[in-house]
Formats: C-alpha cells, sequence, structure tokens
C-alpha cells in the first residue's frame, strides 16, 4: 500500500473515490458541444440578468415618459422605447428576471408536490396509488389554460403570489406521474424490503433510500419543466392574463405587439423579448437533454 | 425453549377479475402450515419455485402479512401485536436476501449500508459507529478500507457479505436466510455457507434456510420441512429426509439430484423409475380427491408426513 | 379488450361530472350573470325590480338546484344568454366553431404530413446528419412556446414578405360560396396552421423514431432479412406496419394539444374561432360565453384523451389495464 500517511488504521481513512454522477454529466457536456455552449450561455444570461437588474427599480424603468415614445434604437436607449416611452433594455432585463424568477418558483413548487404526491402512489400502491392517479387523470384532462385565465381575471387583488398558486395548481401532475412509475419500480428492488427488515420507518426509505435512486430523472425533468413553465407563464402574459403590470415580464414585452402597428413597424419592441425567450429555452433544453442522456448509460456520448 | 413457533400460516392474495373487479379467487400462496424453530439450530424450507417457501420467511420477519394463523417469537405473539411493538423484535430477527445485487442499495456506500440498522435503533456517535461497522466487516472477511466504497465495486459473493454484515450488525437471534447463494457463482457458493456456519457457531445464530438446493440444504440444515404448493408435505431431521423419505413429493425431489458417482448411476436410475412408478399408480394415496396435500401426520417423534 | 373500452368510458362519465361542477363553482365565483346582459343598456332600472326578476329565474335558489337546472339547459343545449351582447350564446358559437374545427383540421393534417415522413427517415438512418438534425428539430420544437414562434411566422411570412394575410379567416371582399372565396380561406388557414403544426410534431416524430429503431431489432425482423426479403420489403412489410400504427393513438392527445394552442394562435392571428372567442369574451367580461367555452374545451379534451387511450389499448395491448 502506498499510503504511508495512514498511521491508524480506522481514524484516518483515505476515501476511495467512485466516479461520481457529476463525473458523468461534466464528460457528457464536454463531448455535446453544443449542450455545452448552451449551458455557458445560458449561466451567463441568468448571472448578467441578475447582477444587472440590481441596479434597476422597477417603478423607474415602467414610468411612462410620453416624450420618448416609441424611440428607435440609438445611443441612449440602446433597444428604443415602447409605446410608453419606456427603455426597452431595461425592460428587457426586468423582465427576464421576473419571468426566470417565477418559473424557478414554479418548477420548484410544482416539483415538490409532484414528487411527494408519486412517492407515496408508487410507493404504497393500493388505493393510495389509485386516489392519487385518478386526480392527477382528472387535472390532465381540465382546460388548464382556459381556467388559469378565468381565475386571473376573476380574483380580487391579483398578484405574483395568487399566480404562481394557482400554476402550481395544475403543472405538477406529468410530474407526479413519472415520478410514480419510477418509485412503483423502485419498490421492487429488494433493498427496500432490506430496509423495511432492519427497522426503517417507510418515510425514511422514501425519502433516503428511493429518491436519491430517483434524483438524475428528478433533475432532467426539473430542468425541462422549467423551459416550459417560463413557457407558459410569458404565454399568458403576453394574453394579459399572467403578471401584474407592475411585475413586467418578458411576455409583456412581448404583447405590445398586438398592436399591428408595432408588429410590423417597431419590431425592436417585441422582437427582442421573443429572441431572449427562444434563447433560453433552447439552451434549458439542451442542457437538459445532455443531462438526460447521462443519467441513461445506454445514451451516454462519453 | 422454542425460539420460534409457526402455527396454521395461512397468506392468501386475491384474485380480482369481472367487471367490478370484486375478489373472485384465493392464490394460496402459503396454506395452513406449522413448524418449530429451536434456538441455534438450522430449519431448511425445501421445495420448487413458488410453492410458497419465500412467502413464508417474508410473512415471519413482516414484509407480507398473515391472512390467518400464529406466529410466535420467544413466547410473543408477534402477529397479535401492533406495529410499533413488532418494531422491538425487529432487531431480533434479521434477514439475508436472494439477490446481492438489488437488495443493496446502488447510491450508499458501504458504510451508510451497514450503517442503517445501527442508526435506527441505536444512538452512536459517528466514530464510534465507524468503529463497529469495520469491526462487522472485518468480521465478515472484508477489508475495514472498503467502508466508503459503492455496491457496484464489489463481486457478488462480496455483495452478499455485506448483506450479511447488515444483518449482524444488530445482533440478532434468528435470521431467515432466502436463497441466500443462489444468484452467487457456484465457486463462491460454498465460501459464504461455511461462512454462515462458522458465525452461527460464533454469534449462537439460528437459521430459517429456505432454498431450492437439496445439496446447500444437506450442507447446511439439521431439520428440513419439504414445502409443495403452499402446504408442508414432509418434516424431520436431515437423516430421515435423506435416508428414509416418506411421502412421494419428497421422493421425486430427492430423485431428481444429480448422481455424481458412476458407480451409483444405475442404481439411482432404477430408484427413479421406481418412484415414477409409485407416483403414477398410488397419487391418490398421497392427494386427496381435489388434489390437496393432506395434514401433517406424525411417524416417530421427529418425524411427520402428509398422508391420509 | 370491450371490457377495457367500457371500463376507461366509465372514468370519463366522473370526469365530466366534477369537470361541469368546477365549472358552475367557477361560474358562481364569476361577477355578472344571466341578467347582466339585460340591464347593462338600462342601468336606472330599479334595483327592487332587479332582485324580484332574479327570484323568479330561479338565480337566489340553493346552489344544488341551480346546479341541475344549468346542467339540464347544457345538455338540452341551451347554453344561456351572452351578458354582454344580449344574443344566445350559440349564435355566437356558431360561425366560430366552424373556423377553429377547419383550422384544427388543417394542422392535424399538416401535423401528420410532416411528422410522419421525419420520424420514418430518421428511424430508418439512426446517426446520420440527417436523423440528427430531425432529432434536434423535434427537441427545438418542443421547447419553444408557441405565441412565440407563432409571431415570428408572423412576422416574417405575414408582415415582412407578405405572403399570407395577417388575420381574419377569409377576404371579406370576395363572394361567399365562390372559388376563390375556399381559397382565400384555405389561404388565411395555412399560417396559423402550419405554426401551430410545425410545434405539434414532436410527440409522433420522436415515438415513431424510438418505435422503428427498436422495430428493427426484433427478431422477426431478422427472420426476414434471414429468409433474403429485400431491404425495402423488410421496411414497408415489416417494420412501419408495426411501427406507423401506435402514431394513430397520439391522435386524441394531438386534438387536445392543438386546442390548447388555440387560443394562442387564433388570437396572435386575429382568426375568429373559439379561442380568440374565449379571450375577448374574458375581456369584456362575457361570463356566460367563458364559461360554456370552458366546458366545451374541457369536453373535447376528456373526448380526445379517451379517444386516445381506446385506440392505444387496440393497437398496442400492453397497456391495457386489464
Amino acid at each position: 500500500m502506498a499510503t504511508p500517511a495512514v498511521n491508524n488504521n480506522n481514524t484516518e481513512i483515505e476515501k476511495v473515490k467512485s466516479p461520481s454522477g457529476f463525473k458523468i454529466i461534466v464528460r457528457e457536456f464536454i463531448k455535446d458541444k453544443v449542450a455545452l455552449i448552451s449551458l455557458i450561455l445560458f449561466l451567463g444570461i441568468v448571472l448578467y440578468v441578475y447582477i444587472y437588474s440590481m441596479g434597476l427599480d422597477t417603478k423607474e424603468v415602467t414610468r411612462v415618459d410620453i416624450f420618448n415614445q416609441f424611440q428607435e434604437p440609438g445611443p441612449v436607449h440602446w433597444l428604443g422605447t415602447d409605446y410608453g416611452g419606456r427603455d426597452v433594455y431595461n425592460q428587457l432585463i426586468l423582465g427576464a428576471r421576473n419571468s426566470l424568477t417565477i418559473g424557478i418558483a414554479i418548477t420548484l413548487i410544482t416539483s415538490i408536490i409532484g414528487i411527494a404526491l408519486g412517492l407515496l402512489a408508487g410507493y404504497y400502491g393500493g388505493w393510495v396509488d389509485n386516489v392519487v392517479m385518478r386526480t392527477v387523470d382528472f387535472v390532465l384532462v381540465l382546460p388548464a389554460l382556459m381556467i388559469i385565465i378565468v381565475y386571473v381575471s376573476i380574483v380580487p387583488e391579483f398578484d405574483v403570489r395568487k399566480f404562481i398558486f394557482i400554476m402550481s395548481l395544475f403543472y405538477w401532475t406529468s410530474k407526479c406521474r413519472l415520478i410514480r412509475s419510477k418509485a412503483l419500480a423502485e419498490r421492487e428492488h429488494e433493498y427496500v424490503a432490506a430496509s423495511k427488515t432492519l427497522g426503517t420507518p417507510d418515510w425514511k426509505i422514501m425519502l433516503f433510500q428511493v429518491l436519491p435512486n430517483l434524483s438524475s430523472i428528478i433533475i432532467v425533468n426539473m430542468t425541462l419543466n422549467l423551459a416550459g413553465n417560463i413557457g407558459i407563464e410569458t404565454s399568458l402574459t403576453y394574453l394579459g392574463f399572467g403578471l401584474p403590470e407592475s411585475v413586467p415580464s418578458l411576455g409583456t414585452l412581448i404583447s405590445y405587439s398586438r398592436n399591428p402597428e408595432v408588429m410590423e413597424n417597431k419590431p425592436w419592441v417585441w422582437l427582442p423579448a421573443a429572441i431572449l425567450i427562444l434563447v433560453l429555452m433552447l439552451c434549458i433544453n439542451f442542457i437538459g437533454n445532455a443531462l438526460k442522456r447521462a443519467a441513461d448509460a445506454r445514451q451516454r456520448l462519453g | 425453549m422454542t425460539l420460534l413457533k409457526i402455527e396454521n400460516l395461512k397468506v392468501y392474495y386475491p384474485v380480482r377479475g369481472g367487471f367490478f373487479r370484486r375478489v373472485i379467487d384465493h392464490v394460496k400462496a402459503v396454506d395452513d402450515i406449522s413448524f418449530e424453530l429451536q434456538p441455534g439450530e438450522t430449519y431448511g424450507l425445501v421445495g420448487e419455485s413458488g410453492c410458497g417457501k419465500t412467502t413464508t420467511g417474508r410473512t415471519i420477519i413482516g414484509l407480507n402479512r398473515p391472512t390467518a394463523g400464529k406466529i410466535t417469537f420467544n413466547d410473543v405473539e408477534l402477529t397479535k401485536i401492533t406495529r410499533r411493538d413488532f418494531y422491538k423484535y425487529r432487531k431480533d430477527i434479521q434477514m439475508i436476501f436472494q439477490d446481492p445485487y438489488s437488495s443493496l442499495n446502488p447510491r450508499k456506500r458501504v458504510i451508510d449500508i451497514i450503517a442503517e440498522p445501527i442508526r435506527n435503533f441505536e444512538r452512536l456517535s459517528p466514530k464510534e459507529e465507524r468503529m463497529k461497522i469495520m469491526e462487522v466487516l472485518e468480521k465478515v472477511g472484508l477489508s475495514p478500507e472498503s467502508i466508503y466504497k459503492y455496491p457496484h465495486e464489489f463481486s457478488g459473493g462480496q455483495r452478499q457479505r455485506i448483506g450479511i454484515a447488515r444483518a449482524l450488525t444488530l445482533n440478532p437471534k434468528l435470521i431467515i436466510a432466502d436463497e441466500p447463494v443462489s444468484a452467487l457463482d457456484v465457486s463462491v457458493q460454498a465460501q459464504v455457507l461455511n461462512f454462515m456456519k462458522d458465525i452461527q457457531k460464533e454469534f449462537n445464530l439460528t437459521y430459517l434456510f429456505i432454498s431450492h438446493d437439496l445439496g446447500i440444504i444437506r450442507h447446511m440444515c439439521d431439520r428440513i420441512g419439504i414445502m409443495y404448493r403452499g402446504r408442508l408435505v414432509e418434516e424431520g431431521t436431515k437423516e430421515e429426509i435423506f435416508e428414509n423419505p416418506q411421502h412421494i413429493y419428497t421422493k421425486r425431489l430427492l430423485s431428481s439430484i444429480p448422481q455424481m458417482n458412476p458407480e451409483e448411476r444405475l442404481k439411482h436410475m432404477a430408484f427413479r423409475k421406481e418412484v415414477n412408478q409409485e407416483f403414477k399408480n398410488n397419487y391418490d394415496k398421497y392427494f386427496d380427491a381435489e388434489g390437496k396435500i393432506f395434514d401433517l401426520k406424525p411417524i416417530s417423534e421427529t418425524h411427520s408426513v402428509a398422508l391420509p | 379488450m370491450f371490457k377495457f373500452i367500457l371500463r376507461r368510458s366509465l372514468i370519463a362519465i366522473p370526469q365530466l361530472f366534477l369537470l361541469s361542477i368546477l365549472i358552475f363553482l367557477l361560474a358562481q365565483a364569476m361577477p355578472g350573470d344571466a341578467l347582466s346582459g339585460r340591464f347593462i343598456n338600462n342601468p336606472n332600472l330599479d334595483p327592487a325590480y332587479q332582485s324580484e326578476l332574479r327570484d323568479k329565474l330561479g338565480l337566489n335558489d340553493p346552489l344544488p338546484q341551480q346546479y341541475a337546472r344549468w346542467i339540464g339547459n347544457l345538455v338540452q343545449g341551451e347554453l344561456g344568454m351572452s351578458y354582454v351582447h344580449n344574443v344566445k350564446v350559440e349564435t355566437m358559437l356558431e360561425s366560430r366553431i366552424a373556423n377553429t374545427f377547419w383550422l384544427g383540421l388543417a394542422t392535424l393534417i399538416l401535423t401528420y404530413l410532416i411528422a410522419i415522413p421525419l420520424g420514418v427517415i430518421a428511424g430508418r438512418w439512426p446517426d446520420t446528419y440527417t436523423d440528427k438534425f430531425i432529432v434536434t428539430y423535434s427537441y427545438v420544437s418542443f421547447s419553444i412556446p408557441i405565441f412565440v414562434f407563432a409571431l415570428i411566422m408572423l412576422y416574417i411570412f405575414g408582415f415582412t414578405l407578405g405572403w399570407f394575410p395577417t388575420g381574419g379567416s377569409v377576404d371579406v371582399r370576395v363572394e361567399p360560396g365562390s372559388w376563390d372565396w375556399y381559397l382565400s380561406k384555405l389561404h388565411h388557414l395555412l399560417l396559423p396552421a402550419l405554426s401551430s403544426a410545425l410545434l405539434a410534431t414532436t410527440s409522433t416524430i420522436q415515438y415513431l423514431r424510438n418505435e422503428i429503431i427498436d422495430t428493427k431489432l426484433k427478431d422477426f425482423v431478422k427472420t426476414a432479412r434471414a429468409k433474403g426479403t429485400p431491404e425495402r420489403k423488410v421496411y414497408s412489410r415489416h417494420i412501419f406496419r408495426n411501427s406507423l400504427l401506435p402514431v394513430a393513438a397520439f391522435l386524441g392527445y394531438d386534438i387536445v394539444f392543438i386546442l390548447g394552442g388555440s387560443i394562442f394562435i387564433e388570437q396572435i392571428f386575429s382568426y375568429p374561432g373559439l379561442g380568440q372567442l374565449f379571450v375577448d369574451s374574458i375581456t369584456q367580461r362575457d361570463f356566460a360565453v367563458v364559461n360554456v367555452l370552458v366546458m366545451l374545451y374541457g369536453f373535447l379534451s376528456i373526448l380526445g384523451t379517451l379517444l386516445s387511450d381506446i385506440i392505444l389499448s387496440i393497437v398496442d395491448p400492453r397497456i391495457r389495464i386489464d
């Protein structure tokens, strides 16, 4: 043994490292250039947006200045101004920040709901599974977008929290289904039975034995979900049923294009936001797909 | 004193069918069996796959629910007490699983796998815990340095040793070994079996040894119960079963062991023919009109057979 | 088989029932009722008379009673009065339903016209550059929000290039019923349908590709090859036949997807269909119409899912529950 540092055989034992999941992911990204570029670009945008927006005041950015209406891009407003004379670039940054934050919040909340219920349904099976899955089936056939729009338009004192709430209410189902089917398969492994015979309580088995084995699927799913949730938020905001006006989103900027004049002749107002959404979505998806390949040994590139 | 007493154990699974998914029938995985285990002995449950031997083992340890019957451990009726009370006896009954590949969580390091029971039942400082784990690892013949490795870095035999180490940490009295070597290479089977015998002496363990392999059963067990279609057809000491089988099913099982000694081959073939003939001619003698197995009847102090 | 279809259909009944309750409760939470439309032009009407009229119409009855009456009317096709326009909701739906139907149909046809060849090509020659391109397209189309894509399509092909009209369902100057009228309708349909279809292809392409790649490795295909069947026949006779069938099952799911997208597509292309009516009605707070539309979309999506589940159970017995 070439480890002279070990003087006492049971206090200082060197950790024998195994190829960790993290290394596999790194390898996958190095092999997949598109994913690597996406990751760098995405992280760059996120960092830039969050840091730059710290110096911005929402009130200041959204203050109407009619004399500056529809300025073309130039040295002062380098993406021009909108119908209220507001700087498009600043709105773009703020909108991106809000859309990202809300997308992340919804992804986290729906993940917690979906994972919890999916684990319970898959692990216990039987009537628990039945109740959860019938609920999922029902929520899935609901015209979610329409109900969200109705809710947004009738709820008093609509704000961001209520928006996150109503979105979370509808978009936990697919994750729940996924986790449930995986947990169902995982439950058949003997290590679950072994844990039971060792006196480990069910909740601990679910959280500390089964869940870690699903982690890669969850990470992939959350990544792809983030794109989906940002997409839905901006879509709703575009229609005017998303974030309230005091919280500009990327959808807000794009919604100015509902005026055909802006659409046709003043693309600087809405096009940057549309392109930013496209770039963000594509980045997230390429990252997600690289993660997916890393999680599935058969598909790995590296 | 009896360590474990199984009385009239039944495990039925409902079969649902029809439009409303009502229960229309039952699969009788275990259908009214009784046996006892004395401290320090090894009791073998033998039978073909699907005969209910695994279900019996899993029911004793609480992984399946019995439909009816009594399981008494150390004078405590396990079938009557609540889940919380059962927790107290968990420590005393442990299990070695068949498949060392799926019985160890691939995401956990050896230290966490073996520490799981300790963390459930004892409060130890991380240092004490690690000391203890390395102690058990050494006992099962693995290098104590390997505590930070993952299961996939070990061979099948080593993994089974980890499984055994995990079962041993709580100092159990009874170990249910469900086909503990059938997933292993023949070359390491003997190694693991002999090791199990060694620790039995060292810790005064009682084994309920479940297997379909008569050779292994003969090597390991003091007393043997032969199971067939959820019922016991014959029970006796190792000598009684192997030298003086009474039930036709036992005979057929024994006759199916391939004979290695060439001189005995012809004799063995004759024995097989005889058994087959008897099975054809005297089928009614061993099974009732519905093809069901009779209840066990003692024919000597230790030997019972399912005959009318 | 038959049992599965029946059991699966039975699940749809409680779903419909729950959906109707949900929408009824939503309707209760919405401001305004069946009388608001009639009173809107007459704000000076005596409040006492108003409440008397409400009593007469049963608007103050207990909820279960109101629900029973509402669902009864719905089943008989009595959809109520618009709060805003003082016309029957049915009348408002009539022309819109046809428009949305044609748009949906065109989208479906385009979806399959694009997806099936691409899926087949990618599956037959996997890991080529063509395949990589198709797979990338399917990922990209999955990730782009439909409204962003539709807007950019409209901007490029409608405004900048001027190849397609930028709004409406038909050129109003053309005489209805003439050849030109139909052509004009088609012309108006094409861009919105294409925008929607290009994004609806993901699941079909990916499913088809994976299925063909899997089928290729099956023993019956190897047998066919071993017998000396020409490669082209191996594909047309054995592989495609096995892989294309399940695609039919996506029909229902695709309908649900396209319906959901129609809200955005119709809004962006100012296409007078149900989706646009929904957004307009919400904006005008015409909740009688909103209600009916939510119910209709929910009904269609229950039906679409049911359809897909049943087709899938016929073509792929593995998923059948019993």
